[in-house]
């Protein structure tokens, strides 16, 4: 829980009640979530002062938008930031690009204990990374 | 007179006065004379000695019938010559004389003026001669001629038991004046008496001559037994061999060159030979047999067939045998050949006859209509079918349909058969008079040749298609119709499922979200609402999993997929008291979407639990099964339980989505997507169940080889 605590998670989804849904589960697990309707306002988010550790997103998003274009705006900023695509179908192509951009992809529905387990995991992974760094830092500080 | 020369006393005084003279009497010098010839020319010096003038001798010619001198004394040739005549000659006294065989004299006569004694003379004897007695033959001519029993035919003077050429002549004397009848009779009696000694050594120069001829003959004989190829041996009674030619020499003489080896072999001929004869005797006269001898110079076997007769003496005593031996080496071969080739043929006749009957009985069976053409494409054999559209191969069809038929279809099959084609198929469009319309055949046509390869016949099988047509066409459009269905169910559930699938997701959620906020006394209703929304998600997740294409298919190890597939299911088998029973064989990698195939293998061992409430068996075997190319294989996954069973009326139906034998806790999808999977993947899928006993799933995932 605490360890939750450190990281917040963007959650995209253009249905409103999915989107408040997942925003209440993941904040009950102690995230802290932005929620975005809209794939415009989600970029903007990303691209102000909020830094996010991991970004859940819904496929097909409003007005022909994809998930992809919100993940690339989110990998602008941070290169390795966990994603992965919320879909219900994917085409294959949809599947080999996500696959070619390390994007994990949820078929809905969505087990809840999957879906949480799934989200620990692409959290820690980016932890380990971070600590791997963050412990770098630390020898050289130790060092120093 | 006849006192003179009766009495020994007269002979004597004869002797003593000729003695004088030197002279030998003329009994003696006629017994003395060696030869025929020298008879006549002392006979007619006797006659002179008795005070004759002169004589002459005719000889008969019994081929010509010509009456000639041959033989005279102090008669000039010129003079002789006169007396010639032919026996025929009527009124000539000579032949008189020969005629009637007597002697006669004549004081004058139209052919000498001078007195004439004539004394015919003929081949004659008082006894039988040797040939005659041995045959004890009572026709002997000499025996005939001598006793006169009936009248001396000129003509008929060859002895007909000895073959022998007989003579006749006519001794003619000149006589004096007035010859007393005792003279004549002295004259006689020289004459006969000369006649005794001329027919004696007639009959020895016979029979040296038939001895001559006789010794000709056996050289001639001796020459072509010799010159005879077969062995011909001549035996003794004793089986000694008396004569063979050289042919058998070969065979059953120890050769110049005495090898070991030869002279066993002639020996070993001889004792074959000799028990050959002797079988031969027992079994009578013609006998024969086979005779395996060995040829002393070459070496070889060979086959010959003995013939044997018996020979026989004079007196019909059996003196030997003659066998000629046939070398049939290759006769036989050639027989024993002639043999098989015979029962060779006559299997073949019998192949050919079962082949004519078999080909009968399917071209009776065929029912489709067969045409057989010549090599001018004329129609010369039609079956009955064939004979309802083109009439009687024999006769000329009247009937205008029949004749536009007969016409259609020889255009076709002179093009066919004048063609490189060996075989052909085309559709060929035929009126049928006997239910009125044009029907489409598929004409198949082939040809027969000769042994030279060229085109003797052609068959032509015309197949009506419209039935066949119409079952392909059903076929086609159920095949189309499914497959329709089944992308319509799937795209409708897709839809749905999409349309579903975001309220189900946000009420999912929310249902989550309320667990700790529920008031005890609603929980119950909770569960339901929990439970309800948790089978529809259930639902649209079996039913999106279908269209989730999202995964790339690749070599992969079945069997691996089924040791996953199993080790997340194994606590919830054994939970259900299930017994797992796994024979896994080696597989070549199978191209496929390893998930799908996880989901098929899952779906089918949850129904397999779910069919067997009180536990049971459920056998998962894998084995690679070979095409019937070399390409293609196929690996065969069987799943089997020992449950319920499904009825075959259910069987039918549990392909078809929302079909559930599980009541409430089934989807009715699960099947229906293993179905879709398997389709997907080229593959085959069979279910055979019985009720009570249990089901069992055979999946065949297709393996191209690389």
């Amino acid at each position: 829980m605490n360890n939750n605590a450190k990281n917040r998670i963007m959650v995209v989804d253009d249905e409103a009640s999915v989107l408040i849904t997942y925003r209440l589960i993941l904040e009950q697990q102690g995230y802290s979530v932005g929620a975005f309707s809209r794939s415009s306002d989600a970029i903007r988010a990303l691209e102000g002062e909020e830094k996010y550790d991991l970004v859940l997103c819904d496929y097909s998003l409003e007005d022909q938008h994809t998930g992809f274009e919100v993940i690339s705006a989110a990998r602008k900023r941070d290169g390795c930031i966990p994603a992965a695509l919320l879909t219900g179908y994917a085409t294959r192509e949809t599947a080999d690009e996500a696959a070619s951009r390390k994007i994990v992809i949820m078929f809905k529905p969505i087990e809840i204990e999957e879906f949480l387990a799934t989200t620990a995991k692409m959290l820690r992974r980016n932890d380990e990374s971070n600590q791997e760094s963050g412990q770098e830092n630390s020898d050289s500080q130790s060092s120093v | 007179m006849g006192e003179r020369v009766a009495t020994a006393e007269m002979q004597i005084q004869l002797n003593g006065r000729r003695g004088s003279k030197r002279r030998t009497p003329a009994a003696l010098r006629l017994l003395e004379a060696e030869r025929s010839e020298a008879i006549f020319p002392i006979l007619l010096e006797e006659i002179v000695a008795l005070g004759h003038h002169r004589a002459v001798v005719l000889d008969v010619d019994f081929d010509t019938g010509g009456v000639t001198p041959s033989a005279a004394l102090k008669w000039p040739r010129q003079q002789v010559s006169k007396f010639g005549t032919q026996i025929w000659a009527s009124d000539n006294p000579i032949t008189g004389v020969l005629n009637s065989a007597l002697p006669a004299a004549f004081p004058k006569t139209t052919i000498h003026n001078r007195p004439l004694y004539v004394h015919p003379i003929f081949y004659s004897n008082k006894s039988a001669c040797w040939e005659a007695e041995r045959m004890r033959s009572a026709n002997c001519l000499a025996v005939q001629n001598f006793l006169r029993e009936k009248r001396i035919r000129l003509e008929e003077q060859t002895c007909s038991t000895c073959d022998m050429r007989a003579y006749a002549s006519v001794i003619v004397v000149e006589l004096a004046k007035n010859n007393s009848e005792a003279e004549l009779a002295d004259l006689a009696q020289i004459i006969e008496l000369a006649n005794r000694c001329l027919s004696r050594l007639c009959k020895v120069e016979h029979y040296y001559n038939r001895m001559r001829d006789m010794e000709i003959t056996i050289a001639q004989m001796g020459t072509v037994m010799q010159s005879m190829a077969d062995p011909v041996i001549l035996t003794d009674t004793q089986h000694r061999v008396i004569m063979q030619n050289r042919a058998a020499e070969r065979f059953f003489k120890v050769p110049d060159e005495m090898t070991e080896g030869l002279i066993r072999a002639v020996e070993l001929n001889n004792m074959l030979f000799a028990a050959a004869l002797s079988s031969m005797l027992v079994a009578g006269n013609e006998a024969h047999r086979d005779l395996t001898l060995v040829d002393a110079i070459e070496g070889e076997e060979m086959l010959f067939e003995a013939v044997s007769g018996p020979t026989f003496g004079p007196d019909g005593v059996q003196v030997g045998t003659v066998t000629v031996m046939r070398d049939v080496t290759d006769l036989r071969r050639a027989d024993q050949e002639l043999w098989v080739n015979y029962d060779k043929l006559r299997e073949a006749e019998e192949m050919v006859r079962q082949d004519r009957d078999r080909l009968n009985l399917i071209i009776e069976n065929v029912g489709d209509p067969i045409v057989v053409c010549d090599s001018a494409a004329r129609i010369v054999l039609v079956d009955p079918l064939a004979q309802e559209l083109f009439g009687s191969s024999s006769e000329v069809p009247r009937d205008p349909v029949l004749v536009k038929n007969q016409n259609d279809f020889t255009s076709y099959i002179s093009s066919f058969t004048f063609s490189f084609a060996e075989r052909e198929t085309a559709p060929l469009r035929i009126y049928n008079p006997a239910i009125k319309q044009v029907i489409e055949y598929d004409a198949r046509s082939g040809k027969i040749f000769d042994e030279r390869g060229q085109v003797s016949y052609t068959v032509t099988v015309l197949r009506d298609l419209t039935a066949l047509r119409k079952v392909e066409q059903l076929k086609v459009e159920r095949r189309m119709l499914e497959i329709e269905k089944f992308a319509a169910t799937g795209r409708l559930a897709a839809t749905i499922a999409h349309e579903v699938n975001n309220p189900m997701e946000a009420i999912k959620n929310a249902i989550y979200l309320l667990a700790g906020a529920v008031p005890e006394s609603a929980i119950p209703v909770y569960n339901i609402l929990k439970s309800e929304t948790e089978r529809v998600a259930r639902i649209v997740r079996q039913m999106l999993g279908l269209y989730r294409n999202t995964e790339q298919v690749k070599p992969v190890s079945v069997n691996t997929i089924v040791e996953d597939t199993l080790l997340i299911l194994s606590r919830q088998l054994q939970r259900a008291n299930v017994e797992l029973l796994t024979r896994l064989r080696v597989l070549p990698d199978a191209i496929i979407a390893a998930d799908q195939i996880r989901q098929v293998l899952s779906n089918l061992i949850i129904n397999a639990k779910d069919a067997m409430p009180n536990g049971g068996r459920l056998h998962i075997r894998t084995r690679h099964i070979h095409g019937k190319d070399e390409l293609h294989s196929w690996v065969r996954i069987v799943i089997a339980d020992t449950g319920t069973g499904i009825s075959a009326e259910m069987t039918r139906a549990i392909f078809e989505p929302f079909v559930t034998t599980k009541g409430e806790k089934g989807t009715g999808l699960g099947l229906w997507i293993v179905k879709g999977i398997i389709q997907n993947h080229a593959g085959k899928l069979l279910v055979r169940s019985r009720m009570g006993k249990g089901t069992v799933f055979r999946i065949d995932l297709p393996v191209v080889r690389p």
